[in-house]
């Protein structure tokens, strides 16, 4: 589904992401892990398409196609969705309103018919029931106003509602106290599909005790170092990150 | 993924511009029109010619005296060459002169029914009274009987002369005198028509009230008077849209709007001007020269303006409110758009006398493309204006490298009881709410659209439904090619 | 047609000595630019700059012009432990001044000096023109500036202890007028602190016309703080002009405590990449005082950034003025501006006008401004007083504490404590 192949990446000229080679299959979940500073959100907002990335090398092909190549609302149209670290507040747009307008651009891209309201509402009404979030977030504007823990509680909504192919989660675990995380990891675990692939970038392991991930990876400088099973993301807790740069330093200077 | 985003706009965006501004047809109709100039013998043929007494010919040869004397504003922050004020017609009216909405021209009708205002019985806007005014004149009011049954006077303000000069000769000229300034003295000479509203005391007004202004005929200018009375506990919400033909020439629209609130009355004016802008080098477009000023004379009483002005080339307008009564309460809700090469200044100012007044502004500003908006506003709390309290904000969003946004407030304050706190902030449309939009499957320009409508959510909420979706609608016509 | 404030100063200007005029070359500059300000005359009412400042009653008065020095006790003159020059009435006081122990690098020296000995290249800044209507003060202040401090930090020398420009009023058997021009350069890289005092030896009622330049070379860093305490009957006009090159930083505190008629200018050109201004003050109008201050930030340059906080109170008959001006030029992305002007009202015949504004001609910015016209905070005032503090006590410490973010920023604990001693010592008189 998604091949990624010697990605590098510079932000303001200077280098983040150097090297990163990634394949994720329809059905898979990938976590990467890494430290601070190590390219962890780079990955995710060169994946959605935001401004200011440059790709210097590499590739990253989609369901086939070249995913660069595609503007940011094309590839939201094609199935890639981006849960923010941070999502940002749009004073004054209603956030039903604005799930509405996604979606149904969305739909008009694919060739689908566009939802009316009703249909739209009863839509809304089951995800929110599934993932057992209040409707009191429907009426109030997108993200304005929200505690961190609602944001992230609002992304994993629009997500179920949205149905990607691909979702990348850019740290979605930080700062969410236990039930927060476990809400979110729930989201997760239900929309895991032999069609659909998840992509869950953190720090930490702990998130990884709810969503069981297929492999993992260690971002580190701009590359993936290491990859295994979920049992590397144990070892890494284990040890710490530095464990790790040891064990990187020789095959960096190679 | 550096996009770099350029001023290029694209074949498909000229398109949408070159559609964009739909009102902007003429309706061929023979139109009986004064030769362009202007002396005491005009002002005197105006009036001879709308039949009125001889206190009004008296008043507006007065109004034009006083003019003479006055020199045009220096404008502060507008680009603007001097007006000559010999090259324009005082009036222009459709030549058949109908007796009533019946008999009023098809084409006339047709006008209406293509800027979405239809006039006819069948087609009439629900629980909305229009009158129309055409160039210099009125051609009708619709819901005539079932306003008389409560009371309330809706007409032209050519008919109020004739047939309530005592309300009118009472109430004329005591909100804006006619030496106001320069515009507000030229109107007063030379007003054509326009709507008068009496709501007499204790009356709700049983539906909104609403005029629609059309300028059609060639150089000429619009000089509309507007006059609302509102006696004491009553209450009426009114709502005013403005349209002209796309021309090269630039034309001269100077309104006088004067609001009155007598004890616990309240009034709301709504505003939604489409004048045509000009197109987007700036060629032709309307002067909206505007003086609009609300008087809360009784206690308890309040006058609200909202405005969405994304038309004309050059817009000056400050409605106010004289908060005289005391607990008055002054308000300003504003929207105002500039996009090409636009120009808009305005704001309002609350003038705190009575005691525990209070005012609220809240202003929007967006500029685009090479457009200039400024927000000028003056908040004065008087000595007897004990308690008086106010709150102002004053939003600036720019898009695009070349235009501007100046927010220039002016803050008196001489009552030691006041408190008054303005707010100002000025920034681009954000990056990360155009992303975050986007990766969701917003388009860019759908995108901002809807930025835009959420940062202007607290004025358009101000407005009467149907006028909240119009406002909505124009703005996003406005913005088309403002980013690309 | 002509006011006797003009004729007056008229008649100053062909009393002087030409070769005074002319020292330095700048004969034909003094000349025109006087004749600029007697052309056009004083700022009237509908000149937008001075909108809230009236000059009707100043433009009646006649200054004349002071020679000799009176007997000042040193005691009593600001700033004693700093390098500092002193000018009383506008004449430069050696005996009260002291320029001993500066680093190398550092020239300090009277401007008469420079005028009577100095190399005339070095006077050239005295031959800038002043082109608006309205920079009466200014023009004048061209023509006949003779005196004035001029301070030239070479590049990368920092220096540690503040200097002190002190501008002393003393009776001088009548009211005279005062002219200083005063100059500060920075090298690349140079710091420097600046201590200005305006302040009275004894009650008169002069006219005070002090102009500042300042050019901050790439890099510099110049602290300069402001206490303006003259006498009740004096009249003020002060002007500060700085460019900034890039990664300048220009840190500035003013307390506008006394004077009659105070109106200062301040107006900061960010020119280079990354300069950077700081405005903090405290502006009081008690008594009859008319006190205006008036901000003009000119962001030319890219990633240029202001924050301008000022505090302001207006008692009994006084009356404050304040304008936040910032204009943010085209092309200068990157930029923020922040303003935040807070005031109290605290009598019934006291006024506060304030006029904070945006001049915006690029996109990437961000920018604010907030004004407000308040009262003391009742519910904490009645904290307090319900604690047993009596309500004056409480009053004056709330008032205090509406100032104190304005001195925060001052990084000198020896400059903080002082200033905070001067703004202790105004601040309960206008709380009662």
């Amino acid at each position: 589904m998604l091949k990624i192949e010697n990605l590098h990446v510079s932000v303001a000229g200077k280098p983040i992401l150097k090297g990163l080679s990634l394949t994720v299959n329809a059905g898979e979940v990938h976590a990467i892990m890494g430290p601070n500073g190590a390219g962890k959100s780079t990955l995710g907002n060169v994946l959605a398409g935001r401004d200011g990335y440059e790709v210097t090398d590499g590739t990253v092909e989609y369901l086939g196609r070249n995913l660069l190549e595609l503007e940011p609302e094309a590839r939201a149209a094609e199935g890639v969705f981006l849960a923010f670290q941070y999502p940002v507040e749009i004073p004054g747009v209603n956030n039903t309103y604005f799930l509405k307008a996604a979606l149904n651009a969305q739909r008009k891209h694919r060739g689908e018919p566009e939802l009316d309201a009703m249909q739209f509402l009863k839509l809304v009404r089951e995800k929110l029931r599934v993932l057992h979030i209040s409707d009191e977030l429907l009426h109030r504007a997108v993200n304005e106003g929200f505690s961190g823990g609602e944001k992230k509680r609002n992304e994993i909504f629009q997500m179920a509602l949205l149905e990607p192919r691909l979702a990348v989660l850019d740290e979605t675990d930080s700062g969410l106290d236990i039930d927060a995380l476990k809400m979110v990891a729930e989201g997760v675990n239900h929309m895991r599909s032999a069609e659909r692939a998840f992509v869950v970038v953190t720090h930490y392991q702990r998130l990884l005790d709810y969503i069981v991930p297929d492999y993992v990876h260690v971002l580190a400088d701009g590359r993936i170092v290491e990859s295994g099973d979920k049992n590397l993301a144990l070892k890494l807790e284990e040890h710490g990150y530095a464990w790790l740069r040891d064990r990187q330093l020789p095959q960096a200077r190679a | 993924m550096a996009t770099e985003r350029t001023e290029i706009e694209r074949p498909e965006i000229d398109q949408a511009l070159n559609r964009r501004y739909d009102a902007g047809f003429v309706t061929d109709i023979e139109t009986e029109s004064f030769a362009p100039g202007l002396s005491e013998d005009v002002v005197r043929a105006l009036s001879a010619k709308k039949d009125e007494p001889e206190w009004m010919t008296d008043w507006r040869l007065k109004a034009y005296r006083h003019w003479l004397t006055m020199t045009p504003p220096e404008w502060a922050k507008l680009d603007i060459g001097p007006i000559d004020f010999q090259a324009i017609s005082y009036f222009a009216a459709p030549k058949a002169r109908p007796k009533s909405l019946a008999d009023v021209d098809p084409k006339l009708l047709e006008t209406y029914d293509k800027l979405g205002v239809p006039l006819h019985e069948r087609a009439r806007l629900a629980g909305v009274a229009v009158d129309a005014v055409f160039d210099s004149v009125s051609v009708g009011t619709t819901f005539r009987k079932e306003l008389a049954d409560a009371g309330v006077i809706f007409c032209s303000m050519s008919e109020a002369i004739r047939e309530h000069p005592e309300l009118v000769q009472k109430y004329l000229g005591t909100v804006v005198p006619i030496g106001d300034n320069y515009f507000a003295a030229l109107n007063s000479a030379v007003f054509s028509d326009g709507s008068f509203v009496f709501i007499p005391a204790g009356v709700r007004c049983p539906m909104e009230l609403s005029t629609y202004f059309r300028i059609n005929a060639m150089n000429t200018g619009q000089f509309e008077r507007t006059l609302i009375v509102a006696e004491e506990r009553s209450h009426v919400s009114y709502l005013e849209g403005c349209t002209a033909p796309q021309r090269d020439e630039n034309q001269l629209h100077a309104a006088v709007v004067e609001l009155v609130a007598l004890d616990d009355a309240q009034i709301k004016y709504s505003t939604v001007q489409n004048w045509y802008p000009g197109d987007e080098n700036g060629v032709g477009g309307i002067y909206n020269f505007v003086t609009k000023r609300g008087d809360c004379r009784g206690a308890h009483s309040k006058i609200s303006w909202t405005q969405v002005e994304t038309g004309s080339a050059i817009t000056w307008k400050y409605p106010s409110c004289v908060l005289r009564g005391d607990d008055s309460t002054g308000e300003f809700y504003s929207v105002a758009l500039t996009h090409h090469r636009q120009q808009a200044d305005t704001g309002t100012k609350m003038i705190h006398i009575g005691r525990n007044t209070k005012s609220k502004i809240i202003a929007k500003g967006i500029s685009a493309g090479r457009g200039q908006n400024t927000y000028r506003g003056q908040v004065k709390v008087e000595k007897t204006a004990e308690g008086a309290r106010n709150y102002t904000q004053c939003d600036s969003l720019l898009i695009g490298k070349k235009c501007g946004a100046h927010t220039f407030p002016y803050i008196e304050v001489k009552n030691p009881g006041a408190i008054v706190e303005h707010e100002a902030t000025t920034s681009k449309i954000s990056d990360d709410q155009l992303f975050y939009c986007r990766s969701r499957g917003l388009g860019e320009e759908d995108a901002v659209s809807m930025i835009v409508d959420g940062f202007c959510k607290q004025v358009f909420k101000e407005l009467p439904m149907e006028f909240a979706v119009e406002a909505k609608k124009l703005l996003e016509v406005s913005l088309e090619g403002a980013v690309g | 047609m002509s006011a006797p404030l003009l004729d007056a100063l008229r008649e100053t200007f062909d009393a002087l000595p030409a070769s005074r005029l002319a020292a330095g070359g700048l004969g034909a500059a003094r000349r025109a630019q006087f004749d600029a300000a007697l052309a056009d005359g004083l700022p009237g009412a509908r000149a937008e700059r001075w909108r809230y400042t009236p000059l009707r009653a100043l433009e009646r008065r006649r200054f004349g012009r002071a020679d000799a020095l009176p007997d000042i006790d040193p005691a009593s003159v600001p700033a004693a432990n700093l390098p500092r020059l002193v000018f009383v009435n506008g004449v430069y006081a050696p005996a009260l001044s002291r320029v001993d122990g500066l680093p190398d690098g550092v020239a300090l020296y009277p401007l008469s000096q420079l005028l009577e000995t100095g190399d005339a290249r070095d006077a050239e800044f005295l031959a800038r023109r002043f082109p608006a209507r309205d920079e009466t003060f200014a023009r004048l202040n061209a023509a006949l500036a003779l005196d004035g401090l001029v301070v030239r930090v070479a590049a990368g020398v920092r220096v540690a202890t503040p200097l002190a420009l002190v501008m002393l009023g003393a009776p001088a058997g009548g009211d005279v007028a005062v002219h200083l021009r005063h100059l500060v350069e920075l090298g690349d890289g140079a710091e420097l602190t600046l201590v200005e005092y305006q302040a009275a030896a004894a009650p008169q009622a002069h006219l005070v016309n002090s102009l500042v330049q300042a050019h901050l070379r790439t890099g510099a860093r110049l602290s300069h703080v402001r206490v303006q305490r003259e006498d009740a009957g004096a009249s003020v006009f002060a002007r500060t002009d700085a460019a900034l090159a890039s990664e300048a930083h220009y840190a500035r505190v003013d307390l506008e405590l006394g004077a009659a008629l105070s109106r200062h200018e301040l107006n900061i050109a960010l020119q280079g990449r990354g300069a950077r201004a700081a405005s903090n003050g405290v502006l009081l109008a008690d008594g009859k005082r008319h006190v205006d201050t008036r901000l003009a930030i000119d962001h030319a340059a890219p990633d240029t950034r202001c924050d301008l906080v000022w505090r302001g109170l207006a008692a009994d008959r006084g009356r404050g003025v304040f304008h936040g001006g910032i204009l943010i030029r085209a092309g200068a992305d990157g930029a923020a501006a922040h303003l935040s002007n807070k005031n109290l009202l605290l009598s019934p015949h006291a006024e506060i006008d304030t006029q904070p504004v945006l001049e915006i001609h690029a996109d990437e910015v961000q920018a604010s401004h907030g004004a407000t016209v308040g009262q003391l905070d009742e519910r904490a005032l009645f904290y307090l007083r319900s604690r047993g503090v009596p309500e004056g006590e409480a009053r004056a410490l709330l008032t205090a504490a509406f100032c104190a973010v304005v001195l925060e920023a001052i990084a000198d604990a020896d400059l903080r404590a002082s200033l905070d001693a001067e703004l202790s010592a105004r601040l309960p008189q206008v709380a009662a």
